[in-house]
């Protein structure tokens, strides 16, 4: 066993030697990098409650938010196993948001609240069955519209993911996450069944429920139900916040969107998507950091605005660029959740999600259109005629 | 509202129109060759899990070594000077000399992962994809 492996070691040095000296560029990362442009929105719903004061002064409300976020490998360092072939291997990636949320008052002034950020995540693929994957999404928020305080948060994962077969994976994890309106320390559990380039139930708790059905390679349509939200700096320009002077105070809010979602791959580097649902909750809530300023690092539970507004409408449009040649993945199932990890836990905790364009598409035959010397000419040589 | 859904029926019908201009897809034809290959090895999801990383990094290397090759052709040889024409000679043998090691190299590990008579039946599976291939392109032309 000892001198076959020795054998095939000097074998590979050999081959390696020949292929290496003619310098020949190939894909270091099995990440491409991607960037997702996302437009989200919900149209104006009155305010029915009027006994409140801030009820009154508010009247409507409704939500514009733009979103820009991006992944891109910045290492991967594949380690060989004891037999030579290599399966582990640990990617590093640098990702990035920045959120403009337009939260529309009809009462009040427009505000517009943004978000940024730069994060590092590292995905390690063990070689067997799991994946251990950490994220650390720091972020800064503003309210650049009138004067306000920058405040600095840290949104970050760690999560792992157990590929019982390609049919079926399961999650453990913790999350510090702000999609649901607050500071929240939450376990991540989650579970999918059908492999994941078919159709396949997900269930990504705190972040999505979804049904995924690809229709053909291009086309995807998925129905889901998953959190949007944040906590924000909202400028206290319009006089909210009455009981003290503070110039800025905290707005989060969270909706709980269940709708139908349509993913078209329009060529290799371009995909978009809409969806569209009801939008339900519809959480908003006012906090003052002054009164929450006895427990820094908890979840804020002094507020002095809360309300649950009526469920409308949602519609979300996303257009998703992928750049750069990636190492083949095709079957590795562990590279596929890897990719699968990285989507559904975006860049930048705004849980949107770039429907799995890395994730090669299901093909059932060949067809006239695909076959053209552009798609095989890697495959045939001439004396194959 | 009436307006939102107008606007997302357009949207809806222009994208669905160019996904069906948009260009072929070299990406499913490997897809498919993957698949294809897959269901003919039957292979035993301990086999799978190391075959397919292999596979993957040998069709990765060998692909590379083509396209190289093929655009350093590309210029053709008329206007090149002796030492360039030397140099693209060298390259054509030794990238033929390194397409056969990583043949020899990686069927070698891919033996060792799923036996002699799997291996075999890789390269039958290869040879029949291709026929498939080559016979869409001929009806295509005729």
């Amino acid at each position: 066993m000892v001198i076959c492996a020795l054998f095939l070691f000097i074998k590979i040095t050999k081959a390696q030697t020949t292929f290496d000296s003619l310098k020949i560029k190939q894909p270091k990362h099995f990440f491409n990098t991607v960037i997702v442009i996302d437009s989200y929105n919900k149209p104006k719903k009155t305010i029915t409650d009027t006994l409140d004061f801030l009820d009154k002064r508010l009247k409507s409300y409704a939500i514009k938010q733009y979103n820009l976020s991006f992944y891109t490998p910045i290492a991967t360092i594949n380690k060989p196993t004891a037999d030579s072939t290599v399966t582990k291997n640990t990617h590093l990636l640098l990702t990035g948001t920045f959120m403009a949320l337009l939260p529309v008052f009809s009462g009040i002034s427009q505000h517009t609240l943004i978000k940024a950020g730069v994060g590092l995540r590292a995905i390690f693929n063990s070689g067997k069955k799991s994946v251990w994957f950490v994220d650390a999404s720091p972020f800064m928020t503003q309210d650049v519209t009138y004067k306000s305080k920058t405040y600095y948060r840290l949104a970050s994962t760690i999560v792992y993911s157990y590929n019982k077969s390609e049919k079926f994976n399961w999650r453990i994890g913790i999350t510090k996450s702000f999609l649901w309106g607050n500071r929240f320390y939450a376990p991540f559990i989650g579970f999918r069944v059908g492999r994941l380039n078919k159709a396949n139930l997900s269930i990504q708790f705190p972040r999505s429920i979804s049904i995924n059905l690809p229709i053909n390679s291009n086309f995807k349509f998925s129905i889901y139900t998953r959190p949007q939200g944040g906590m924000f700096n909202f400028s206290n320009h319009d006089s909210l916040y009455y009981i003290n002077n503070d110039a800025t105070f905290h707005f989060t809010r969270y909706e709980i969107n269940t709708g139908l979602r349509f993913d078209m791959r329009l060529s290799n580097n371009f995909n978009v998507y809409i969806a569209t649902g009801i939008s339900t909750k519809n959480n908003v809530t006012f906090y003052s950091e002054r009164a929450n300023s006895n427990y820094p690092r908890l979840p804020y539970n002094k507020y002095f605005y809360k309300s649950d507004m009526p469920s409308t409408l949602f519609f979300n449009f996303g257009l998703v660029l992928k750049f750069g040649k990636a190492k083949s993945y095709y079957n590795n199932k562990n590279i596929l959740d890897a990719i699968d990890l990285n989507n559904t836990i975006d860049a930048g905790d705004g849980n949107t999600n770039n429907g799995g364009v890395q994730l090669p598409s299901k093909a059932k035959k060949i067809t006239k259109k695909d076959a053209n010397l552009n798609s095989v000419q890697d495959l045939i040589d001439y004396n194959d005629y | 509202m009436q307006r939102h859904l107008k606007i997302i029926i357009l949207l809806f019908l222009l994208l669905q129109s160019l996904v069906y201009m948009a260009q072929t897809d070299r990406d499913k034809v490997e897809a498919l060759r993957v698949a294809f290959i897959g269901k003919k090895l039957e292979l035993t999801t301990n086999e799978a899990d190391k075959f397919w990383p292999v596979y993957n990094e040998y069709n990765d290397k060998v692909k590379a070594l083509r396209k190289t090759v093929r655009q350093s052709f590309k210029k053709g040889v008329d206007n090149l000077s002796e030492k360039e024409l030397e140099d693209l000679y060298q390259l054509e043998i030794k990238a033929k000399q390194a397409e056969a090691e990583l043949h020899k190299t990686y069927n070698d590990k891919i033996k060792a992962i799923i036996g002699t008579k799997k291996t075999l039946k890789l390269r039958i599976a290869e040879d029949e994809f291709k026929k498939e291939i080559i016979k869409t392109i001929q009806d295509k032309s005729d």
